[in-house]
């Protein structure tokens, strides 16, 4: 659609007014510069701004924290689901609200933060636990130092010892020590004992002990270890508890989650403004609003701004900078999520979409080629678009299965699959009688059959979509008078193909043909060598150049063969299913049977059509992006993001379309 | 005779092109997962470029399928020729071994390409169409099978 750049100049004291009349009317794209022109300065809103975005990510943690304490009973729909539509006059309730919910939102990631260290401390104690466990059946302090005459070792060894073991092993390293042992548990890799000495043997008993790799243990208490053992247990029962508690207190504020969201929003949108105003240019009484406005919209934006008197538009025409909004016919408007995701057309792009939106529709139902699949197809997002009510983008998407959806449904009568070849194999289940999907269809093709000719049929689709992007390229290069290009490089190229295909169909019907064909090949081959090298210096360069650039057939070899997958997919889709709808008459037609039957029908088609759908969207979308687009397609412009309401929850009636 | 060949033949067809595609699969399933550990909200995004290397095994067992039927081991119809049976085990090898190498690269591209999509969803598209530039050649595997299975029959040798 074409842009206009626009100019609004206004009081500054009408600023937050027009500001939010153009919010709400989602009219212009703000142009972003970084400096101010001359005489002018920016407002710097970066505190505020961050102050609204510190609210929305607080908002969003707690929204998070609420979900994982008091998860939202969602049908998976839910998402599909357009946004609720309230009163602009409710905004202002919203925003008088907003202190109370970042309060309440400060309490719930207090709160959160409590059940975080608790679980923290929890785990702490675990540990503690865990090392007590081994001086569970001691009955003195574990940091017992020396009582009376005795020096008191408490520690462990690496090693498994019981009382005379440990006794002997001392016994051998220091024969003259003077001690006794008592063990307090044992296992494979670890003893924990109690070693008494004399005081004043101490040291040489420490040296010994040592040297069999005795340790004290790392945080000796004061404690008798099983008491303290059951104190850390209780704590530790009491933290979960008290854990619980907190999470009930949190799910308590559940019934805030929609204030939430709403105020979530509300934050959204004051940082969007604010992110606005600092591209604004203001001197000290007015302010300048610099931006692009579809061409169509002009009048809109004029009737906004009467509201307020001091405001002045200007339309010029727009710069090359200028961001691309698509406008196409109902038909192909669900295409332009798919253009958009490739890349939005640059400057010098035409729209491919209605292009594309037909080869797209096209090439689905041919690889998706099964009408029953296509009637689900079309009966599911007809029910989605009536009873969710989405918001655009969806609402789109829906649409583009839609169109896909009639398109398998032609195909599918094509290569008669319906739910692959159940009619047959139900007919002949219940009457006994053979039938063949060919009596019921007489037109059909069969792709198992005639596989060679749909290739054939596959690969000339493939010529016709290669041809159509070429005359694309071909167009745009006559509109940039680029003649040299439109006529040699892509016209010549052109004529070559269709010079090949006349062979081709020749070698099937007449010599004349092939004749024809192989004249039209032969003369372009010719232009080619004559007109690729023309950028090199010297006849020989200029030769070279021309005879190199032949080579580019294979490309498009390649890229003609890649249509093939039309007929593999759809092979795909119609064995598998035939595979399914086999096994599920494997079991006859008594009750057994007939259960067996339905649920094998069910979830096999469900698979076939998961797998089957997911495989022709993604080989259809390359083909667009590989095949066609790579013969004429820039990309590289900016989307056209006007200044609105950019919000999750809800929007507000009469304005968003 | 010809029938065991062609068993052989179906195995080949079916098990080669699926180790090809598990292999895939799940190299690039275990990347996905180590994405949405991260963020949970790309799973359909995720999904797409996982399952792009599964194509491979479904061709093996579509090419399977077929001989199934046009060799007659479903409903053990007429007796076929050793030299039959030779050629059908002959075009398992196409889509099998095919698949199973075009299986293997298709799966490490998709993880670079998850790994791509993980930093900048926006990339998912040209991950999509990097990904699907390996499929051609299972694909040119496949139709050859397939062709060559279909005509077997009227071949006279």
């Amino acid at each position: 659609m074409k842009m206009k750049s626009v100019r609004i100049i206004a009081l500054k004291k009408d600023r937050k007014r027009l500001l939010e009349h153009l919010q709400n009317s989602a009219l212009v794209h703000v142009k972003h510069t970084d400096n101010a022109d001359e005489g002018f300065v920016r407002t710097d809103t970066a505190s505020q701004l961050k102050q609204f975005e510190k609210n929305a990510e607080l908002m969003e943690k707690c929204l998070k924290i609420l979900g994982n304490v008091a998860p939202e009973k969602k049908s998976i729909l839910a998402g599909l689901k357009g946004r609720r539509e309230i009163d602009s006059d409710e905004i202002g309730d919203i925003a008088l609200q907003a202190g109370k919910i970042i309060g309440i939102c400060k309490k719930i990631v207090k709160l959160d933060s409590q059940i975080t260290d608790n679980i923290s401390e929890q785990a702490r104690i675990k540990t503690s636990l865990a090392q007590l466990e081994v001086w569970k059946k001691l009955d003195i302090p574990l940091n017992t130092g020396d009582v009376g005459s005795m020096a008191v070792f408490i520690g462990t060894f690496p090693k498994e010892y019981d009382e005379q073991s440990l006794s002997e092993t001392i016994a051998e390293k220091a024969p003259e020590l003077i001690f006794e042992v008592e063990i307090v548990y044992s296992s494979s890799n670890i003893t924990s004992a109690v070693i008494y000495t004399p005081k004043k043997q101490k040291d040489k008993a420490d040296v010994t002990l040592r040297g069999m790799g005795f340790v004290r243990p790392l945080n000796p208490t004061s404690k008798i270890p099983a008491d303290k053992s059951k104190r850390l247990f209780k704590k530790s029962v009491d933290l979960r508890a008290k854990n619980e508690e907190l999470r009930d207190e949190i799910a308590k504020y559940a019934e805030y989650r929609d204030n939430i969201r709403d105020t979530l929003d509300y934050f959204e949108l004051r940082a969007e403004k604010y992110r606005v105003i600092s591209e604004l240019d203001q001197s000290e009484h007015i302010f300048v609003l610099n931006g692009y406005i579809p061409e169509d919209d002009c009048q809109k934006l004029e009737e906004v701004c009467k509201k307020i008197p001091s405001a002045i538009i200007e339309f010029e025409e727009a710069d090359e900078n200028a961001p691309v909004k698509l406008k196409n016919n109902k038909f192909a408007e669900p295409a332009e999520s798919i253009v958009t995701m490739y890349s939005p057309p640059s400057h010098d792009d035409i729209d491919p979409t209605p292009i594309l939106a037909f080869f797209f529709y096209f090439f689905f139902g041919m690889m998706f080629s099964d009408a029953g699949y296509g009637l689900l197809l079309v009966i599911a997002t007809a029910v989605g678009l009536k009873v969710l009510k989405p918001d655009k983008p969806m609402r789109n998407n829906l649409k583009l299965f839609q169109y896909c959806g009639i398109s398998t449904i032609f195909w599918g009568l094509i290569f008669g699959s319906v739910f692959g070849d159940a009619p047959v194999v139900f007919y002949k289940l219940f009457t006994g009688n053979e039938i063949t999907m060919k009596q019921l269809m007489p037109w059909m093709l069969d792709t198992q059959k005639d596989a060679l000719f749909i290739m054939i049929m596959s690969i000339g689709f493939g010529l016709v979509h290669v041809l159509v992007g070429m005359g694309c390229k071909f167009y745009v290069c006559l509109r940039q008078k680029k003649y040299m290009e439109a006529f040699c490089d892509t016209g010549l190229w052109m004529l070559m193909l269709i010079g090949f295909a006349i062979l081709a169909a020749g070698m099937a019907v007449s010599h004349v043909l092939v004749y024809i064909g192989a004249g039209i090949a032969i003369a372009c081959a010719v232009g080619l060598i004559l007109t690729q090298g023309r950028e090199k210096k010297g006849i020989f360069g200029k030769l070279i150049g021309g005879v190199a650039s032949l080579y580019d057939i294979t490309s498009y070899v390649s890229d003609l063969l890649s249509y093939s997958r039309l007929l593999a997919l759809g092979l795909t889709t119609g064995v598998m299913a035939q595979v399914f709808n086999m096994l599920s008459t494997l079991m006859g037609k008594n009750i057994i049977g007939i259960i067996f039957m339905i649920v094998i029908f069910l979830a096999g088609h469900a698979i076939t059509i998961g797998l089957n759908a997911l495989g022709s969207y993604v080989h259809t979308m390359r083909l667009q992006y590989v095949e066609m687009f790579s013969k004429f397609y820039e990309g590289g412009g900016k989307a056209f993001e006007p200044f609105s309401l950019k919000t999750k929850n809800f929007k507000i009636k009469n304005t968003d379309e | 005779m010809g029938m065991i060949y062609t068993i052989i033949g179906i195995a080949i067809a079916t098990v080669l092109a699926g180790i090809g595609s598990a292999k895939g699969v799940g190299a690039a399933a275990q990347a996905s997962m180590g994405v949405l550990s991260e963020d949970s909200s790309m799973f359909g995004k995720m999904l797409v470029l996982t399952l792009l290397p599964g194509t491979q095994g479904l061709y093996g067992f579509i090419v399977a399928f077929l001989m199934l039927i046009g060799a007659g081991v479903l409903g053990g119809g007429d007796v076929i020729t050793w030299q039959q049976g030779m050629a059908y085990l002959g075009a398992s090898l196409s889509v099998g071994i095919g698949g199973l190498v075009s299986g293997i690269a298709q799966g490490k591209a998709a993880v670079a390409g998850i790994s791509m999509c993980a930093k900048d969803e926006k990339n998912f598209s040209k991950a999509m169409v990097s990904i699907t530039l390996v499929e051609i050649y299972a694909l040119l595997a496949f139709i050859v099978s397939l062709l060559t299975v279909i005509s077997i029959p009227n071949i006279k040798f």
